[in-house]
């Protein structure tokens, strides 16, 4: 294992570099930082967020006339899986109080909390109940949980990391039930690093003013999963866990209340009717659709199926157009492509580098700038690295930083990447790294309030689904808050609906109807079929071999 | 919905190319050859070779448990265990996935079970049908000492159990493997609520702060926020001192506390 | 020299009084020992079933862990810990073709050839401190405390691994006199508690425990002292049942031989963790004057 010949011999012009250019780091000279107009051009050029090709204008629904990456937008202007005139709405398969749309960390709160409420709940899981976003975050969850601290902090330092483009009353509840949804999963018998004591131990993430991350090993994530996962069997009598069973498609009641929902059965591939009181949209984010190609840190499942439904029953979306890349994803070993590198790396000193062994960019510039530029080093000008599984990279010079602070300093330093490049035979001291942007976040999502309500009677939504909470720009740590604070709140919401008495009228399709009807009418060729529920990772070659062209439609087996 | 664009050809999203001149290794899913990439994850290789999975892939980071994978080398009597998206295809590698493996988990209220191993014994009595084979560590593809942390528990050292288990992803393989039939993953699930629930000192900073919460303490902060303009906002924002990176826990006080 | 120390499942839920008791005593005594980190079961449980070789596999993992612990001997004191690790030991330093099996089917781990020496702790005892040396170390001596010395099956048999010979009780009676306790012989000394029967018998109703009590009271036996959580259930546990179904016509107290110990060594007596033996066994040693003053 390890790099291949070829690569090592690559490696060769980034060591012919080095010397000169640490001497270069040692007169604290660097290469150029871009100005505020380079910024511009590069960003307008280069970052997906930005570029102004393969964009899209949406035609149809409630963002009409907002622009969206391609890929998004053409899920926003998807049809359904289903014919609405031919599905049989009054054999109901199905009958619950609460539906709860994805298992991970918010949808399993929900549930919990719905259940604590009173309320049947069914979890309908795309895939194993807990597959999601949630079960991959590592660094923490905030919470103003010490004494120099408070929600008023909490609220400031969210709101200015997202410049200012959130939506208040999500971040006021944010910031209010963190510490709620802390001392809950505390009291589930979550594992968090924690003072002899009992205090919880924090840190400090990017854009906080006090220290607020509180962790769980490296896996906070997987810990909050494991643990909500685990107290949600216990609730057997009140939780029906499905799996392999995405839902497809909402359905309405003739009052125009959400009233269920369609789920297929992907193993045997059947459909059912759920009918439900209220329902919970909690299906993640859309890191698989791997905008504009790129390699994401997301899990499986996460192909906005959340977004494409409530859209199609009226429910618009804030900040969707916002993407959180990271510049320095993996690009090589092929078993760690897209997970992140921290920043750390080139804020102690590793220069980025393109296959000559040179620089082309300031290494600490703005997260979304210096994606740009390794953009357009690999893409414009084609001076990236190839890696034998056909991946682009640029080098990271992980290998100056012992130069620069001392032989030893890579692996006290960053003992965790040191780790995982090591079990694949690299030893990041010696030999650079091959990075990449990755495709982290979705930033926005479908507009709730700060009671996880959406405008349509009977529908809540919480975890990465919704918009707003984080405006365009997301803090470490913010997310599994996310998914508590508004997984729980949607739970509480939703039973609370239900109790005050809700009557299901006669099922219906017609928003789906109507909704393709206005495809249609703008002239909307070949809309895409959506929920896409599943990345294809099937090569050209494969799909050709699958002879689309020649093959008979219908062929039993095929 | 993997986009591809269009120079130079690279892989996109987590599709794998076969690059002009590059090796590809015979590997063998479920008996079957198929000639992949190497370098490629087993999850990827079987990607390239056509597979597209429903079940056997999740997080594709190895942290989910979806792709737990057993294989033996060609001539080699060693069985080895992976996660298919963190194992590198070797040439002559045999391959079967074991996405699921049925494990008998016992409900239980989390409020009632108290510090003593007892309840965990008689929640799991199979416990003591271990033979310290040790099979499941074997298994184990994070590298956790299944046996290990069994064995604590039999011991009633709960504590123990919890941090030998931490990392455990669940994917069943060490189940899979016992002779004694334990369904290990599920009861140290278990340890570790109850652990961190009855053993592990409860944060007492927290209960307080939920109590302010509660009272209504922080309403008026967070609405005079969320009702401010974006300038006034702003200047609250850069007004914000910041703890010091090295401060002990508790040592550091700001010198605005209106707020606190 | 190092030592490690190897306590037994049953030592450290129900039996903390057979061990907590030891590990003092050794700590008064200045032996040290480790205990050894991530053992297993002795291997006593499985050594029931059919195939002889699988049961070795947990005991032979604890002696590798010794030596991975760069031991020279393994200190243990359940009669049944000791017996299925020592007969494991015996059998990996002399059977070469069973050894290699044990070594190959654990191949995740380091050859093994019975490197480290199995010893019971009243071995230890006498080889490190010696009866006349514990002697001058007693503060509160058992004076007048008429004492049985119930070894059980698994202490003396097999012979290759018995602690000394069939027939002979030196070790417990040495050093229980060194403690200045009256050893009173009796003919059941060596005779089966009832082991795992009585889980088939109804509480109260093992004959051969009640044997045991009877033979120990007819000769005047205040206290009885024995080294196996297993025998201390049958005996102990066991005889407020014996004596409402008059199976037995009076109690003996029962004890563990590391309680003794650590009673006569003046040792705070939470180390013997009372409270898990019947109420008799503290009553007696108070009667008797032998509990240092607290």
């Amino acid at each position: 294992m390890g790099y291949t010949p070829e690569l090592k011999e690559l490696i060769k012009r980034v060591e012919a570099t080095r010397p000169e250019r640490v001497a270069m780091a040692r007169r604290n000279e660097h290469y150029p930082a871009l100005t505020m107009a380079e910024r511009e051009t590069v960003l307008s050029k280069h970052h997906p967020d930005y570029q102004s090709d393969a964009k899209q204008e949406v035609k149809v629904g409630p963002n009409k006339g907002d622009v969206f990456q391609e890929g998004v937008a053409r899920l926003l202007e998807s049809k359904s899986i289903v014919r609405p005139g031919l599905v049989d709405l009054t054999k109901v398969d199905y009958e619950t109080d609460v539906l709860v749309i994805g298992g991970g960390g918010a949808g399993t709160s929900a549930a919990i909390m719905a259940a604590d409420g009173g309320c049947k709940v069914i979890i309908a899981n795309k895939l194993r109940h807990g597959d999601s976003n949630t079960i991959m975050a590592e660094g923490g969850i905030q919470a103003a949980t010490q004494e120099v601290d408070s929600p008023y902090y909490h609220f400031l330092d969210t709101i200015g990391g997202g410049h200012f483009t959130n939506q208040r009353d999500l971040v006021a509840a944010l910031a209010k039930d963190a510490p709620l949804s802390i001392a809950w999963l505390e009291s589930l018998g979550m594992m968090f690093n924690k003072h002899e004591d009992g205090r919880t131990v924090v840190r400090h993430c990017g854009g906080s003013s006090r220290k607020r991350l509180q962790s769980s090993g490296d896996m906070t994530g997987a810990e909050i999963m494991r643990v909500v996962r685990d107290e949600a069997r216990n609730r057997a009598d009140m939780i029906t866990v499905l799996e392999f069973s995405p839902v497809i498609e909402l359905l309405l009641d003739s009052d125009g209340k959400c009233a269920g929902g369609i789920m297929f059965n992907m193993e045997t591939k059947e459909f059912s009717i759920v009918k439900a009181k209220a329902v919970v949209m909690a299906t993640g984010g859309f890191g698989r659709l791997h905008v504009k190609g790129f390699a994401t840190t997301n899990h499986y499942g996460a192909t906005m199926d959340g977004v494409v439904m409530a859209y199609r029953a009226g429910i618009g979306n804030k900040s969707l157009h916002s993407t959180q890349y990271h510049p320095t994803g993996v690009a090589y070993p092929e078993q760690n492509v897209g997970l992140l590198i921290t920043e750390k790396v080139r804020g102690l000193g590793a220069h980025v580098l393109n296959v000559n062994g040179e620089q082309f960019c300031f290494p600490l510039e703005p997260r979304d700038v210096e994606s740009a530029e390794l953009i357009q080093e690999a893409m414009e000008k084609g001076l990236g690295i190839m890696t034998p599984t056909g991946r682009v990279g640029l080098w990271l010079d992980s290998p100056m930083i012992e130069e620069l602070h001392g032989p030893g300093t890579v692996r006290k330093e960053l003992p965790a990447k040191f780790i995982q490049f090591e079990r694949h035979g690299i030893d990041i001291s010696k030999e650079p790294m091959l990075v990449y942007p990755t495709l982290h976040y979705q930033n926005g999502g479908i507009n709730v309030n700060g009671d996880s309500e959406t405008e349509l009677a009977g529908l809540y939504g919480a975890g990465e689904v919704i918009g707003g909470v984080h405006g365009e720009n997301r803090l470490m740590g913010n997310s599994l808050q996310d998914i508590i604070t508004f997984g729980r709140r949607a739970g509480i919401g939703a039973a609370k609906y239900v109790k005050g008495g809700v009557e299901i009228k006669k099922l219906s399709l017609d928003h789906v109807v109507k909704f393709e009807q206005e495809l249609a009418d703008a002239g909307i060729e070949n809309p895409a079929v959506a929920p896409i529920i599943l990345p294809d990772y099937s090569t050209d070659e494969v799909a050709e071999r699958r002879w689309p062209e020649a093959l008979t439609e219908g062929t039993p087996g095929v | 919905m993997c986009e591809i664009s269009k120079t130079p050809k690279v892989a996109t999203g987590d599709r794998a190319i076969l690059p002009e001149g590059a090796r590809t290794i015979p590997i063998f899913v479920m008996g079957k050859q198929y000639e992949v990439p190497e370098t490629l994850t087993i999850m990827k290789a079987m990607e390239f070779a056509g597979f597209r999975f429903l079940r056997g892939a999740g997080c594709r980071g190895g942290i989910c448990g979806a792709c737990p994978t057993v294989y033996r080398m060609a001539g080699d009597y060693k069985l080895h265990f992976g996660l298919a998206c963190q194992t590198v295809v070797e040439p002559n590698m045999y391959l079967a996935q074991i996405p699921f493996f049925p494990a008998n988990r016992a409900h239980y209220n989390i409020d009632e079970m108290g510090q003593a191993a007892d309840a965990i014994h008689a929640l799991y009595p199979e416990l003591f049908r271990c033979v310290a084979c040790n099979l499941c560590t074997k298994a184990c593809p994070m590298d956790v000492d299944v046996l290990g942390y069994v064995s604590a528990l039999k011991q009633g050292n709960i504590e123990k159990a919890a941090r030998i288990s931490f990392d455990c992803i669940q994917c069943g393989l060490c189940a899979s493997r016992c002779m004694g039939e334990i369904p290990q993953y599920h009861v140290a699930q278990l340890a570790r609520r109850v652990f961190a629930r009855f053993i592990q000192p409860q944060a007492e900073h927290l209960k307080s702060r939920v109590s302010e919460i509660e009272a209504g303490k922080y309403d008026p902060m967070l609405e005079e926020l969320s009702s401010m303009s974006n300038e006034d906002l702003e200047k609250r924002y850069v007004a914000r001192e910041r703890e010091p990176d090295m401060a002990e826990a508790g040592s550091w006080k700001p010198q605005d506390a209106s707020h606190l | 020299m190092k030592i490690s120390y190897y306590p037994g499942c049953t030592l450290k839920t129900k039996a903390k009084n057979l061990d907590k008791a030891a590990v003092a005593s050794l700590e008064a005594l200045g032996i040290e020992v480790e205990e050894i980190d991530r053992w297993n079961c002795c291997g006593a449980v499985y050594s029931l079933t059919a195939d002889d070789l699988i049961h070795m596999v947990g005991p032979v993992r604890n002696l590798i862990r010794a030596k991975e612990q760069g031991a020279d001997k393994l200190v243990t004191l359940c009669s049944m810990c000791y017996n299925t690790l020592a007969r494991a030991n015996k059998l990996m330093r002399e059977d070469e073709v069973k050894r290699d099996t044990i070594n190959r089917f654990m191949d995740d781990e380091i050859d093994y050839a019975g490197e480290v020496e199995v010893v019971h702790y009243l071995s230890l005892l006498e080889e490190q401190v010696g009866w006349e040396k514990l002697k001058e170390q007693v503060k509160v001596p058992l004076t007048d405390l008429k004492v049985g010395t119930y070894y059980g099956c698994t202490l003396q048999r097999p012979a290759e691994v018995g602690i000394e010979p069939f027939g002979s009780f030196e070790l417990m009676s040495g050093m229980l006199t060194a403690l200045g306790a009256e050893v009173v012989p009796f003919t059941a000394a060596d005779k089966c508690c009832g082991s795992y029967q009585v889980l088939g018998s109804a509480p109260g109703e093992n004959t051969a425990a009640a044997n045991i009590l009877n033979t120990a009271n007819s000769v005047g036996i205040e206290a009885l002292a024995s080294s196996c959580p297993l025998c201390e259930y049958n005996l102990g546990k066991q005889q407020k049942q014996m004596l409402a179904r008059e199976k037995i016509s009076s109690s003996v107290p029962t004890y563990y031989f590391t309680q003794l110990l650590a009673v006569a060594l003046g040792l705070d007596t939470e180390v013997c963790h009372f409270e898990l033996n019947d109420d008799q066994s503290l009553e007696m040693l108070k009667s008797k004057n032998c509990l240092a003053a607290a």
